[in-house]
């Protein structure tokens, strides 16, 4: 399918303004969903807000919307709660998980109660509607939508107040590959007018292309809050691989005390050291190697050592 | 912000108006108000035959059609709406937790009060246009009927009088059901817990025991159309019936919003 990407929003720029959260904790009960939160998303720019399932990014999106209390701390767009917008969603447009739709109302309809509610142009519904490629399906009811469709009807309800804050819970889910290539270049297109993105996701491999920033939570803590960029320059590492791998072990125990050296399958993942040095520990220790192979981590698993230790950054 | 950008026509409107005409839509948009309708208007048919051509039980005096509470009591047939307009009531708030739809709601009003009392003027409008209804049919029916039986005379007035105790009553009651399926949540629970109370308990109480029957909410319903029990029982005063049932409709309404205030959503 073709969209005119810009149909639904104004052209030129548009002045987004920054989401803050800080110290933000909830507790449902006994489960701290969210704990001492703080990390800041700028306009202009894609975020991706990261963590595994169940790390409380839906909680902290609920909180900054106004849906959930939180326990102590706050989030706020522009230096206001959402609570105290004057028309919010002329000013935040959000698509939250568990947001659903009646069955038998048709996708315009489902716009039309939202503009009324919010105070908005219900003119703009064809617009916003042709912009996430739903055009042709306005007039159906979304009883029968699959979940892509969900999701970009979703889209269209952020975007109908052409808000200069867009948050967004999971946009790729339910996403065909062809859909999610079309949110990708849609979410760069809106941060390039200048609104703030927040999109969060499970998956980083899911938002790597799209994102500028990253805010990494896991466990209801912040992990990381940096640039993609910073992200991807990953510890380097050497992999090694011979038939005498013990005796390598022992030869770098004794020459280089500080390398990590791990033991993967066939062979060593080493950190701490460069690969001539590697080299050179084997060939003084008479070792036979068949390979030496330096590298970086790969983003996915930089996230996944990340979120696997919520503390600190730490190999596992 | 971008709000200057675009420039709304829709700005200025207050929110009390968009709020309630965005709940009107919520009801118009889909199928089921259509539905309700025909149930009042299956529901009101019963009650008017009943009434005409149900033999009397022997033990138990009932106003006969050649007295004119008896014809008060038939004309009151025409406030059977209220069963629907509580139901509806209840569901238009348990479809909202239901389909989960209650997120946007709020996103687009956070001043959840707003929403509460935009809801609940709407489905009050909406009762009442269920009352009307109800009236015109069950007047209609009636009216077409009567001619089959002998029966007396009944003054225009109190026709006047019912007709605008039906149309206030649903209207009440409509409000009542966003109240309970605002406490009550869960959609099931809420309807079938309405229907034990509305149409068992609480007929049971009024029937068999008027002199506490009165006070509930059903029981008040029967003074505000003037409806005479059995052996000669009589309800609240037609003044003192509505601000009973304006007196639920207000406690339950409160309690519900407050509820509302602060809860998550999740």
């Amino acid at each position: 399918m073709t969209q005119t990407i810009t149909s639904g929003t104004t052209a030129g720029t548009v002045a987004g303004a920054p989401i803050e959260v800080t110290n933000l904790t909830k507790h449902f009960g006994e489960v701290h969903a969210v704990q001492d939160l703080s990390f800041t998303v700028e306009p202009g720019r894609v975020t991706g807000f990261l963590g595994p399932n169940g790390a409380g990014k839906t909680t902290t999106l609920r909180c900054l919307l106004g849906l959930v209390e939180p326990t102590s701390g706050s989030a706020t767009i522009g230096g206001k709660r959402y609570h105290d917008l004057h028309a919010p969603m002329r000013v935040v447009g959000s698509a939250l998980e568990a947001t659903g739709f009646h069955p038998g109302r048709t996708a315009t309809n489902h716009l039309r109660i939202l503009a009324r509610s919010g105070g908005l142009d219900e003119a703009r519904i064809p617009a916003v509607l042709e912009s996430v490629g739903l055009a042709d399906a306005a007039g159906r009811a979304v009883g029968g939508f699959s979940l892509g469709m969900r999701q970009r009807l979703q889209l269209a309800a952020a975007l109908l107040g052409d808000p200069g804050v867009l948050v967004l819970d999971e946009p790729a889910n339910g996403l065909d590959p062809e859909g999610i290539a079309w949110l990708r270049s849609f979410l760069r297109y809106l941060a390039g007018q200048g609104r703030t993105v927040i999109v969060s996701s499970h998956v980083l491999s899911e938002v790597e292309q799209t994102v500028d920033d990253v805010v990494i939570i896991a466990d209801g803590r912040l992990v990381r809050a940096c640039p993609l960029t910073e992200l991807t320059t990953g510890r380097a590492h050497v992999v090694v691989r011979t038939p005498s791998t013990d005796q390598l072990v022992v030869a770098l125990a004794s020459d280089a005390p500080n390398a990590a050296v791990a033991r993967i399958e066939d062979g060593l993942h080493i950190e701490g050291l460069e690969s001539a040095a590697i080299g050179h520990i084997a060939f003084t220790a008479g070792i036979e190697l068949h390979e030496l192979r330096p590298g970086t981590d790969d983003l996915e698993q930089v996230f996944l050592a990340l979120t696997s230790v919520p503390t600190d950054g730490a190999t596992s | 912000m971008s709000a200057t950008l675009t420039a709304p026509a829709d700005v200025a409107r207050p929110h009390r108006q968009r709020l309630v005409s965005a709940e009107i839509l919520k009801v118009t948009s889909t199928k089921m108000w259509l539905a309700m309708l025909a149930g009042v208007v299956v529901y009101i048919g019963i009650g008017v035959v009943a009434s005409i051509f149900a033999p009397t039980q022997p033990g138990v005096s009932v106003p006969t059609l050649e007295t004119e509470p008896g014809m008060r009591n038939l004309f009151a047939q025409a406030g059977g709406a209220y069963v629907f307009a509580i139901i509806l009531g209840a569901l238009g708030m348990t479809q909202e937790l239901r389909h989960q739809t209650m997120t946007s709601t709020f996103l687009a009003e956070p001043r959840r009060n707003r929403i509460m009392v935009a809801k609940m003027a709407a489905y009050g409008v909406i009762g009442a246009i269920y009352g009307a209804v109800g009236v015109v049919f069950g007047y209609a029916s009636a009216l077409a009927l009567l001619p089959l039986k002998d029966h007396a005379a009944i003054p225009t007035d109190a026709l006047w009088q019912i007709a605008g105790g039906a149309v206030l009553g649903c209207a009440l009651f409509a409000v009542l059901g966003v109240a309970v399926g605002t406490l009550v949540r869960n959609q099931i629970a809420a309807i079938l817990g309405i229907l034990v109370w509305v149409l068992l308990i609480e007929q049971l109480v009024v029937v068999f025991l008027p002199a506490v029957g009165k006070w509930l909410p059903g029981g008040a319903l029967f003074g505000v159309l003037q409806t005479t029990g059995f052996n000669g029982a009589e309800y609240l005063p037609v003044w003192g019936a509505s601000l009973v049932l304006i007196g639920y409709a207000v406690v339950f309404g409160v309690l519900a919003a407050l509820t509302t205030q602060r809860r998550d959503v999740t």
